[in-house]
């Protein structure tokens, strides 16, 4: 694992975070079956990752109803964009950093 | 290895943004197609029709077609549609495939959804433009007005599909905008736009994508 790297951020280490920031930086919103769909995860995996961004308050989650059916759709917070900005510019470095080498 | 790791990471991410945000499942070949239906009917369309007492047979030369009287005008107008709608049926239909055979399922989603919207906008207002200045008799300019108009929904659509369907449009937008000032070819740039420009732009799409 990359480790120990300035700008690596720990939140996005596990490759569900990353897909799920990855459809919300260029999406307005996604509702949570398209998100569980285009990353191919179970119900109960999306919700966990979910919910652990939300709490770091990279995303935000909106609940409601359509009819009967409960829907939640995701978007990005500010703060979710310029951490996954300083992220992927800490890897773009680690990566020319490595090939100056 | 860690390199190999940070690399497959990007890439994962790249693919995934444009996984979500864009449709990907425009078939070449049916670019292809559309690109031979529009060349045979603008062929048949100038030996039945063309101006031919010139003699010359070299198309540049009178590659304007006659459509002065109401029962050609009809007619013309019928072809052109059923022309577009057969195309767009094909466009459609390979695309279904193509999602079918890739993922086993079709469902009509987002990026679907914005690239036939933005697709659709430019497309609507040009043929109604089309459709209102040949009302009024203005025959003059109606391909040049296609070709813009559909240049212009093809660049107007690109942020949502693959974007190398801009190089269609801008073709197709230049075709048109030199037609506009030349007289007597309509058919001509039609034949070139909608016929040859797709059939070259398919295989040059197929070929790219059969690289990958």
């Amino acid at each position: 694992m990359i480790q120990g790297l300035n700008g690596i951020n720990k939140a996005f280490e596990s490759k569900a975070r990353l897909g799920i920031m990855s459809v919300l930086m260029v999406n307005e919103s996604v509702d949570f079956s398209t998100l569980k769909s285009l990353l191919s995860l179970t119900d109960g995996n999306l919700a966990s990752h979910t919910r652990s961004l939300e709490e770091l308050g990279y995303i935000q989650c909106e609940k409601r109803f359509i009819g009967r059916k409960p829907n939640t759709t995701f978007s990005v917070t500010q703060a979710g964009s310029e951490a996954f900005k300083a992220h992927l510019q800490a890897l773009e470095d680690f990566l020319k950093g490595s090939t100056e080498q | 290895m860690e390199n190999n790791e940070a690399i497959n990471t990007l890439n994962e991410i790249k693919d995934m943004m444009a996984k979500s945000s864009r449709f990907q499942s425009i078939s070449g070949t049916s670019i292809i197609l559309i690109g031979l239906y529009a060349s045979i009917v603008s062929a048949g369309a100038w030996l039945l029709w063309g101006n031919h007492d010139t003699i010359s047979w070299l198309p540049a030369c009178c590659s304007d077609i006659s459509i002065n009287s109401p029962w050609r005008t009809k007619m013309a107008i019928f072809v052109a549609l059923l022309l577009l709608l057969v195309s767009f049926g094909t466009v459609c239909l390979f695309s279904f495939f193509k999602i079918k055979r890739k993922q086993n399922a079709f469902h009509f989603d987002s990026p679907m959804r914005r690239c036939l919207f933005n697709f659709c906008v430019p497309m609507v207002a040009g043929g109604l433009l089309c459709l209102a200045m040949l009302i009024q008799g203005h025959y003059g300019l109606t391909s040049s007005f296609m070709l813009i108009f559909y240049g212009l929904a093809l660049i107007n659509c690109h942020h949502y599909t693959t974007s190398d369907i801009a190089v269609l449009g801008y073709g197709e937008l230049i075709l048109g905008l030199i037609d506009c000032f030349l007289v007597r070819h309509a058919i001509l740039f039609w034949f070139l736009g909608f016929g040859m420009w797709h059939v070259l732009f398919g295989l040059y799409y197929t070929l790219k994508n059969k690289k990958r």
